[in-house]
């Protein structure tokens, strides 16, 4: 196989994966239990913007997902003898994370609702909640009973049962987003008047700030819907089963409280010093480490994708000058669609189809989304570049007698290179700031650490600004120092 | 040395060149004239295949050219050196590497040795000091200089120019028409289009006169300059002499 053949294959796969129907997932055996136990690996799916169910914390001096569900989850892994490993992706994005076999099973906070259920096996209830009503604290005489929110601003959290309960609210005005904390936000910057939350959950975020208020809400509920419950594949009877027994266990022992106490103290404090007291540190010097590690994976993948990204587009420039009909048709074809479509459907594309043939690491598949997504681009910037070389420099470089390909190499390309340098590195700041899409697939990029700082120090906007400011720093001085070699690169 | 017979070529439906028969002798000096879009530039490119030739053939030291393969015509594209009208130096390397790049690439010499060489013809178009500069500093005149040692340092058979003086200001030309004197007097085989005909009376071994795709009138320099046959060779004589 000859190297453009190898490389198109591989585009071919890309695009012909998307008419793959997802009938070729066949039903688990019932060996799910087995494979797990096999692998020595539990891999959860959960949504760590949601005290006390799941959330940061630093630990013992490093940053980890604490809170009731993953507890649970530690104690299941326990159970089953193997390793637990936690994959952090947004709420609405996890059942289909966990049908495509990204992950194993999702716990967070979820409520068994017969919608779900439909796509999906539950394990049994291992909480049972209540639904509260978050409001303003200067409106809570207001707005105190469902009634009173009739015809109101109703806040609910995307493919959420909160969701479906808002329809007992007459005359609803919805938003729905993914992020909890920008209906907070929403509510407290007077865009909402109510925001309808899990129990638990609202009384953390109304115990850590003094704006707001929460009441219980009284809605009529299924026995289902009052709980939290374990989402799995369907037909996977054996590894159900086997989660079911801890769970029980659990009960039986009434450990969900510790669970809760802990979580509790968790939430209490941000750091504990050695003589553990509590440290109160200003916002920046609080979460500045989630700030940098979020910042490091962005310039990690970001130069990464730009890199893969221009020998794909180096490549597929020189594809679409091919005499081959067929090589040029399909690199053309490649191009369009990708500058076609979103990005962010892009990204959930290659995680969630990656994951129905193998365990691609969310990081992974985020960094070729964003780097199959980049070549597109740069293709089209080096044709240009190609383009923008007067046709006098092939001519003269065949007329000593080189070949095409080394004229490319040694006259055209190096010209090309130098004319499209300012373009590759417009594109090397946009992807900065796009490739902030991968946090929906829960890579921890700035965007997603900024989602988290904002869960767990209950702060809506401070947290957005201090990313801001990063991006524009980055952005910025990338900006200054491309301009600098740019003026001494050139010498005519 | 090369042999054209019936040589056509047409873009799309225009026939540029109709039927062109010639023949140059090694050693020979042929300077080419003719009013602007009569075809000189197409044929001296067809020369060494840089247009494909519609019709007919042209043979090279024995070989005929129309139908090779790629690599079989790379390999005697490097037996004719070529000179442009807009020089095309390569304007990211310097006057030395614009003149050992091909023959380290194309040929495989040491690269010390291709310096050596690449040096030693600078030196003969009079560019000793100007090895390290780059095209962007150096005047129209310099330029085409450095052109010519670079097709000659792949030790060409036959050199052909595409009026290589028509882009200089007047003060350069007289540097550029000296190198290529110097050429023909050391026996260099050379194929010129040009409008100086003060280079074509005193260097042209045979003067071709074309137009509309046609080779209207050849011969001598005195013949062609002083006893014109036909009426459009007068027409154009009168113009530009
Ligand atoms: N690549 C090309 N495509 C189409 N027409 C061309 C091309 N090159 C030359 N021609 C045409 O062929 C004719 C002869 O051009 P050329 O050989 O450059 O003439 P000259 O060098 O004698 O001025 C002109 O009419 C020109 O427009
Ligand atoms: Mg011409």
């Amino acid at each position: 196989m000859t190297k453009s053949v190898k490389h198109f294959f591989l585009i071919l796969i890309a695009l012909v994966s998307c008419f793959l129907p997802t009938m070729t997932v066949s039903a688990e055996d019932g060996s799910a239990l087995q494979r797990i136990q096999d692998e020595g690996v539990l891999t959860i799916g959960t949504s760590a913007d949601f005290p006390p169910f799941e959330f940061y914390a630093v630990v013992d001096g490093e940053r980890r997902a604490v809170g009731m569900d993953i507890f649970i989850a530690e104690k299941i892994a326990d159970d089953l003898g193997v390793e637990l490993e936690i994959q952090d992706i947004g709420f609405d994005s996890l059942l289909p994370a966990l049908e495509a076999r990204n992950v194993d099973m999702v716990i967070a906070g979820m409520t068994p609702t017969p919608e779900r259920r439909k796509s999906v096996d539950f394990s049994e209830i291992y909480f049972k909640t209540f639904q509260n009503i978050m409001v303003k604290a200067e409106d809570q005489d207001v707005y105190s009973s469902i009634e009173s929110l009739n015809g109101m601003r109703i806040g609910v959290q995307a493919s959420s049962l909160q969701e479906q309960l808002a329809s007992q609210i007459d005359n609803p005005e919805l938003m729905t987003l993914t992020d909890l904390n920008d209906l907070l936000l929403a509510l407290k910057t007077n865009r909402l008047d109510a925001v309808i939350m899990q129990g638990p959950n609202a009384e953390a975020h109304a115990a850590n700030d003094e704006d707001l208020h929460t009441f219980v809400g009284g809605f009529e509920m299924d026995d289902d819907d009052q709980g939290s419950a374990i989402a799995f594949r369907k037909n996977e009877d054996s590894l159900v089963e086997a989660v079911n027994e801890s769970l029980n266990e659990i009960e039986e022992q009434g450990l969900i409280e510790d669970y809760l106490a802990q979580a509790g103290e968790y939430m209490a404090v941000s750091e504990v010093n050695e003589d553990g007291e509590e440290v109160e540190d200003g916002f920046v010097s609080s979460y500045w480490e989630y700030f940098w590690d979020g910042t490091m994976l962005t310039l990690f993948i970001s130069a990464v994708s730009v890199f893969i990204g221009m020998i794909l587009g180096a490549l597929l420039a020189f594809k679409r000058l091919s005499k081959n009909t067929f090589v040029r048709v399909v690199a053309t074809a490649y191009v369009e669609f990708v500058r076609g479509t979103p990005m962010m459907i892009q990204v959930m594309f290659i995680y969630f189809a990656s994951g129905i043939f193998f365990d691609l690491p969310a990081l992974a598949a985020g960094i070729i989304a964003v780097s199959l997504n980049s070549g597109a681009y740069i293709c089209e910037i080096v044709r240009s570049g190609l383009g923008s070389v007067n046709k006098g420099q092939e001519e003269a470089a065949r007329s000593l007698g080189m070949s095409k390909k080394q004229s490319m190499r040694h006259i055209i390309f190096p010209q090309a290179l130098k004319n499209i340098w300012p373009a590759l590195g417009n594109e090397f700041i946009t992807i900065i700031k796009e490739s902030s899409i991968v946090s929906v697939i829960g890579v921890g990029e700035l965007i997603f650490q900024t989602r988290v700082v904002r869960s767990i120090s209950f702060q809506g906007i401070l947290p957005l600004f201090v990313s801001m400011l990063i991006y524009f720093v980055l952005t910025f001085s990338l900006t200054k120092l491309l301009n600098y070699y740019e003026g001494k690169m050139s010498h005519d | 040395m090369i042999k054209v017979n019936h040589l056509k070529k047409s873009f799309g439906k225009n026939e540029v060149l109709s039927d062109i028969n010639e023949e140059i002798q090694k050693g020979e000096v042929v300077v080419v004239i003719g009013p602007s879009g009569s075809g000189k530039s197409t044929f001296l490119r067809c020369l060494n295949m840089l247009e494909k030739p519609s019709d007919g053939e042209i043979v090279f030291e024995g070989t005929s050219l129309t139908g090779l393969k790629e690599q079989e015509l790379n390999q005697l594209r490097q037996k004719m050196g070529m000179v442009f009208q807009q020089f095309n130096l390569f304007p990211h390397k310097t006057a030395l590497e614009n003149v050992t790049i091909a023959p380290i690439k194309v040929k495989g010499v040491p690269e010390w040795e291709a310096q050596q060489d690449g040096t030693r013809i600078l030196e003969q178009v009079g560019l000793a000091d100007k090895v390290d500069a780059y095209p962007s500093s150096l005047s129209g005149g310099q330029q085409q200089r450095v052109a010519i040692a670079r097709a000659l340092a792949m030790n060409p058979d036959v050199m052909l120019f595409d009026e290589p003086t028509s882009a200089l200001d007047p003060e350069m030309v007289g540097e550029v028409l000296k190198v290529m004197k110097d050429l023909a007097n050391s026996g260099m085989t050379m194929v010129v289009v040009t409008h100086e005909m003060g280079f074509a009376k005193e260097v042209a071994d045979r003067v071709i006169f074309m137009d509309g795709g046609y080779v209207v009138e050849q011969g001598v320099p005195e013949d062609i300059f002083t006893h014109p046959q036909h009426e459009r060779t007068q027409d154009f004589l009168a113009k530009v002499l």
